[in-house]
């Protein structure tokens, strides 16, 4: 086991061992924020779900109730269900929007540490984001749980796993790298939070994206909507789980475009700025 | 190249020092970017040494030499400006006990976090835990959070960690000064455990020493730049030597330097000792000779009354020795220059490194006062008892039946 440092070749620096060597390293800091978290609370792990279930809960009141939103029709040709049909959708929202508020966090919490030992700047970012994974990943089984129950289940349930690969990727590459860059322009986490409230509303997840209308003073208003990742991500997810569709090979394309596209930035970025965390944090 | 532990080959540090550093996006917008007041500070400047597998280096210099820097550099922590290091084997780096611990967390949780963050894989860490657990010897504690820990235990962890994951190279900065006497003395064993199986270790301590005691090699580091490396004894002296060549420059050029203090009517101009009716110098001593010591003086008037002393303050601070002359006489001294001399028959202080205090007052009243200015080193004459000083005495067994008729 070797380990050159070097400042002309980000190859044989301290990035010179795969994210693959931190593994066990990057799972340690997932239990430990996930043990951190819930220790000292009463009812540990449930909280866990608290907040998924009372946000499916206002808005399915105020959307199915209030508003008479009509959910699209399940895949299996019953009546849709606009809870079930929020819930698909809310459930990589939610592991999206936590992993992009946390990671720059857990980053800069692990100030003190990586000051004292060599830790890439990527680990606490990517741990935070895997603690969430967890939490979005029991959601997301009882989600399925949940179809299995209403017989809407199909073949295109298989294809999930890819589709979780990709999104995963995705976010865990634009968390990680708005964690770094963060470190230099510590605003860039409220601004981020910001955008995240609005990507909220612009992004398809409490209407479908045909209530978009095609084209508005001329504006191409649907493409632009779009042309938004998060679309692409959950619009497929809902297609696979809900509608049970395959999606189009266009629509996997995009994703595969958007992964690797963050994954290139995540890997300029932490050459760039992440080696040398540790003298600004 | 297998031999080599760690190669530092010309490895410079550049920080940016930035008054008006922009740490936020509405500072880079509103300002601009800030390149122009930007100032550079060179911490290590081609700095370059090798360490053979099993070789103990320590680093030495004064505050802000790059000591801490280099450490850095080695552990990874800071990529070298330019240049390059290597490291073969496992390190671990020893900057602060503990860093790696979670308040929330309990011992036995912080120890397969801090073991992974080393690098250990969990086969690895099921391994040393229960090693660790049995070393930081804090009982129940193990399985409560951290953050109820006294610092003592807290270090003791920090420790039992660090030293457990079986590292090739350890790095260590002055962090073993911490907890109990017997605990830094389970340290130091440690420490030499893990020498003699072979691990290198890079140690840096203001304790010159120890460093001279426990390590093989020494570099001297001076504004980022090596001064000196070589065998620990000569470099350390060199240092000193260094040290107290600069200390004298200073006390020549300003009279009234800091660590000297009183009303001046009278100061101590020397102190020199002499041993075994030798020269007057400052040479070293071997404990149990017989060492003369001579103040210099000059008056600027007549004094009815001046008491002569002499301070022996030991490297942790302690004031292990105050002789004084006003316990046998009052003197009346003249003016203009001349010197008192303290006999001493048979040195009886433990080998150690010393600053010698002198004092010239009437009472209460300081006419002079110098603080630790002279070096006065002791060295062993062979028998090495524990302690600051020698205690003479008789040892005699007693046989048990005897004990009966006393």
């Amino acid at each position: 086991m070797s380990r050159t440092l070097r400042d002309d070749s980000a190859r044989t620096g301290p990035g010179s061992k795969t994210p693959w060597a931190y593994r066990f390293l990057i799972l340690n800091f997932a239990r430990r924020d996930l043990k951190a978290r819930f220790k000292g609370t009463a009812l540990g792990w449930l909280w866990a779900l608290a907040v998924p279930i009372t946000t499916v809960i206002i808005y399915s009141v105020v959307f199915s109730l209030v508003f008479r939103a009509q959910p699209p029709p399940m895949g299996n040709g019953d009546t849709g269900h606009y809870a079930v049909w929020l819930l698909v959708a809310l459930v990589p929202w939610g592991f999206f929007l936590n992993a992009m508020n946390l990671a720059p966090v857990t980053l800069l919490a692990s100030g003190p540490l990586i000051q004292k030992v060599f830790i890439p700047a990527y680990v606490p970012a990517v741990a935070s984001s895997i603690a969430v994974l967890v939490q979005s990943g029991i959601e997301l089984a009882v989600v399925v749980l949940l179809l299995l129950a209403l017989g809407n289940v199909s073949w295109t349930f298989l294809l999930l796993p890819a589709w979780i690969v990709l999104f995963i990727a995705f976010t865990i590459s634009l968390s990680t790298t708005v964690a770094i860059v963060n470190v230099y322009m510590r605003d860039l986490a409220q601004l981020v939070s910001v955008v995240l409230q609005l990507l909220f509303f612009v992004t398809p997840i409490l209407y479908p994206l045909d209530l978009i209308p095609q084209e508005w003073n001329g504006i191409p208003l649907r493409a632009i909507f779009a042309l938004n990742p998060l679309a692409s991500f959950i619009g497929a997810e809902r297609d696979l789980l809900y509608g049970l569709q395959m999606p189009s090979t266009a629509v996997w394309l995009t994703l595969l475009g958007w992964t690797a596209g963050s994954v290139v930035v995540l890997r300029w970025v932490y050459r760039r700025w992440g080696l040398d965390v540790s003298e600004s944090i | 190249m297998a031999d080599v532990a760690i190669s530092v080959d010309g490895v410079s540090k550049r920080f940016i020092i930035n008054p008006h550093r922009r740490t936020s996006l509405k500072e880079r917008v509103v300002r601009g970017s800030s390149k122009a007041d930007r100032q550079e500070f060179w911490a290590l400047r081609d700095v370059s040494f090798s360490v053979p597998r099993g070789v103990t280096l320590g680093l030495v210099g004064s505050n802000g030499s790059g000591k801490s820097t280099a450490l850095k550099v080695i552990s990874g922590i800071y990529r070298p400006t330019s240049g390059s290091v290597r490291v073969n084997g496992r390190l671990s780096a020893l900057l602060e006990l503990g860093a790696g611990f979670h308040g929330e967390l309990t011992g036995r949780e912080n120890i397969d976090l801090n073991a992974s963050i080393l690098g250990l894989s969990p086969r690895e860490i099921a391994q040393v835990s229960d090693k660790i657990v049995e070393f930081a010897d804090i009982g129940d504690f193990i399985d409560a959070p951290v953050k109820v820990y006294s610092s003592g235990m807290f270090v003791r962890l920090g420790f039992a960690v660090a030293v457990n994951v079986k590292p090739d190279v350890l790095v260590v900065d002055e962090v073993i000064a911490v907890g109990d006497e017997r605990f830094q003395r389970k340290c130091f064993d440690h420490l030499f455990e893990m020498r003699r199986n072979g691990a290198t270790i890079v140690v840096v301590s203001h304790a010159l020493s120890l460093m001279e005691d426990v390590c093989d090699e020494v570099v001297w580091l001076d504004s980022g730049q090596v001064q000196a490396r070589g065998d620990s004894r000569a470099v350390v002296r060199e240092y000193l030597a260094d040290i107290n060549a600069g200390e004298a420059a200073k006390e020549g050029e300003s009279l009234n330097d800091s660590g000297r203090r009183g009303s001046g009517e009278i100061r101590v101009t020397d102190v020199t000792w002499s041993v075994d009716d030798g020269p007057f110098e400052r040479a070293s001593v071997v404990a149990g000779q017989r060492v003369t010591f001579r103040i210099e003086y000059e008056a600027i008037r007549d004094l009815e009354n001046a008491v002569f002393g002499l301070g022996f303050v030991n490297e942790s601070g302690i004031s292990v020795a105050g002789p004084n002359s006003g316990a046998t006489r009052n003197w009346s001294v003249q003016r203009g220059r001349g010197s008192v001399h303290f006999t001493v028959d048979r040195l009886l202080l433990q080998p150690s490194e010393f600053g010698i205090s002198a004092a010239i007052v009437d009472r209460a009243h300081v006419f002079d006062y110098v603080d630790r200015a002279y070096q006065f080193r002791v060295r062993s004459s062979g028998s090495d008892e524990p302690g600051l000083v020698q205690m003479p005495g008789t040892w005699e067994l007693v046989p048990a039946g005897e004990r009966m008729h006393r």
